[in-house]
């Protein structure tokens, strides 16, 4: 599946924007992420394992709102975008 | 970016909107090297002259804290991995406060991060491991956050004994190990809480920064949320020295050249923390005997707020002293206080300051 990068992440990715992941849940689509391009794992999870606060995801256009990445099912042919909340004023 | 000479003095300025590095041959004229980091927070960056390396922590508030490094600070990379807590510990690194290059194991990197932990490296920051002992210290249930978080913000090896070190934490006390970490032992005694119903708790207190003297490394200075207080290792407990200074309160401190050298900047008070009406550094070279007032070339009148990393020296002869603040200026004197000038004064929000030869 396709995994959408924001700007700030892309350098880990060798400077790609999207990247292709595999994977049943997006905490095994991260583990497979982050085989390739180490570190990326850290910047979308809080230590905890949980999906950091100011970090979206969204599937197929839309918004994971379950904070648990092990509970986020995906299938084949799914687009994940990684996206940083809008945390402003 | 600019490269710079070899035989220069590099100052390194951690602001909410990224890193600066200045450069000067003379200490007179400066040169911006470049900006790094663009828009992150830069809560430290130091120069390790022994190593070569430059060290910095960068916070964002989207993909958490990363330590970078840097041999000719033009160009910056990332470590492999941030330091991070186990998975169990329920705890998650949101920023990283202090790096430290241990100076007697090159190499070795230790890192203080909020929620209060030490991370110790031994790949100059690619991988970290947390120093469990300390966050296992029977106090930890009981540690609490100052207004800036629960920090680890203060790191000092002992230049003379890699088993020693002291951790300064907000808002909870002084730590210290002389088995390289395996124990830790509060370092509190002498040292004031009356915020407290119990004045004398193990833990509580609130040390805003910490220096080793510079020559006997058993001396160390205290900027505590209630005063300025020295360590003398054979009395084992913190003596008071804020007398002679307008404030008890302050952040920023640093050590100077010689022993008994040291730089505060006081602050009114914690209920408003800028500078008396005017910038004045004050410096003391008996060990805080004494202090002596400095505002030559400093701005009046004045009411700026002084971060706990925002004054630093620079290892120079005669001594050079910086100060940043959260109005964007570096001030900074080559001449051990005597004179100032600025090298900057519109940066953003100053978070800390650094400065040293590049040899």
């Amino acid at each position: 599946m396709d995994v959408v990068l924001p700007a700030a992440l892309r350098e880990y990715a060798k400077g790609a924007g999207t990247v292709q992941g595999k994977g049943r849940t997006l905490a095994a689509v991260l583990a497979d992420l982050e085989a390739r391009f180490p570190g990326l794992r850290q910047r979308v999870l809080e230590d905890t394992g949980a999906i950091r606060q100011y970090v979206t995801v969204f599937v197929n256009g839309d918004q994971v709102t379950d904070g648990d990445p092990a509970r986020v099912r995906l299938k084949d042919g799914d687009t994940v975008h990684v996206l940083p909340s809008v945390a402003g004023g | 970016m600019t490269t710079i000479p070899k035989g220069s003095t590099v100052v390194l300025v951690g602001t909410r909107k990224g890193l600066y590095v200045f450069h000067s041959r003379d200490r007179r004229r400066w040169r911006l090297a470049g900006r790094f980091f663009d828009g992150l927070p830069v809560h430290h960056a130091a120069y390790a002259p022994d190593e070569g390396t430059a060290y910095a922590a960068v916070n964002s508030t989207h993909w958490g804290a990363t330590v970078q490094r840097s041999r000719g600070l033009t160009k910056w990379v990332r470590g492999k991995a941030g330091p991070t807590y186990p998975k169990g510990s329920g705890w998650s690194v949101a920023k990283v406060w202090n790096v430290r290059a241990s100076p007697a194991e090159p190499g070795v990197l230790y890192a203080g991060v909020e929620p209060a932990g030490l991370f110790r490296s031994e790949d100059n920051g690619d991988s970290w491991d947390l120093v469990r002992a300390l966050t296992k210290h029977p106090t930890r249930p009981k540690w609490s956050p100052g207004n800036g978080g629960l920090c680890l913000h203060t790191i000092l090896p002992d230049p003379a004994n890699k088993k020693r070190m002291i951790a300064g934490i907000s808002a909870v006390g002084v730590f210290a190990t002389e088995d390289g970490g395996e124990t830790w032992r509060t370092m509190n005694r002498g040292m004031r809480a009356d915020w407290f119903p119990n004045e004398k708790p193990e833990i509580g207190y609130c040390p805003h920064k910490l220096a080793r003297d510079p020559e006997d490394p058993t001396v160390v200075y205290q900027q505590h949320h209630g005063g300025v207080f020295r360590w003398d290792e054979g009395k084992d407990r913190w003596v008071e020295i804020s007398r002679g200074l307008p404030s008890r309160f302050g952040f920023g401190l640093a050590a100077g050249a010689e022993g008994g050298h040291a730089y505060v900047v006081p602050l009114k008070a914690d209920t408003d923390r800028t500078t008396l009406g005017e910038m004045a550094v004050y410096r003391t070279r008996d060990s805080g005997r004494r202090w002596q007032r400095l505002t030559n070339g400093l701005p009046k009148p004045a009411h700026l707020t002084i971060l706990r990393e925002g004054v630093a020296t620079d290892g120079e002869d005669p001594l050079g002293v910086y100060v940043a603040t959260e109005n964007g200026q570096l001030f900074h004197s080559r001449d051990g206080g005597d004179h100032w000038g600025a090298i900057a004064e519109h940066l953003p929000l100053a978070m800390s300051v650094t400065a040293s030869p590049f040899p």
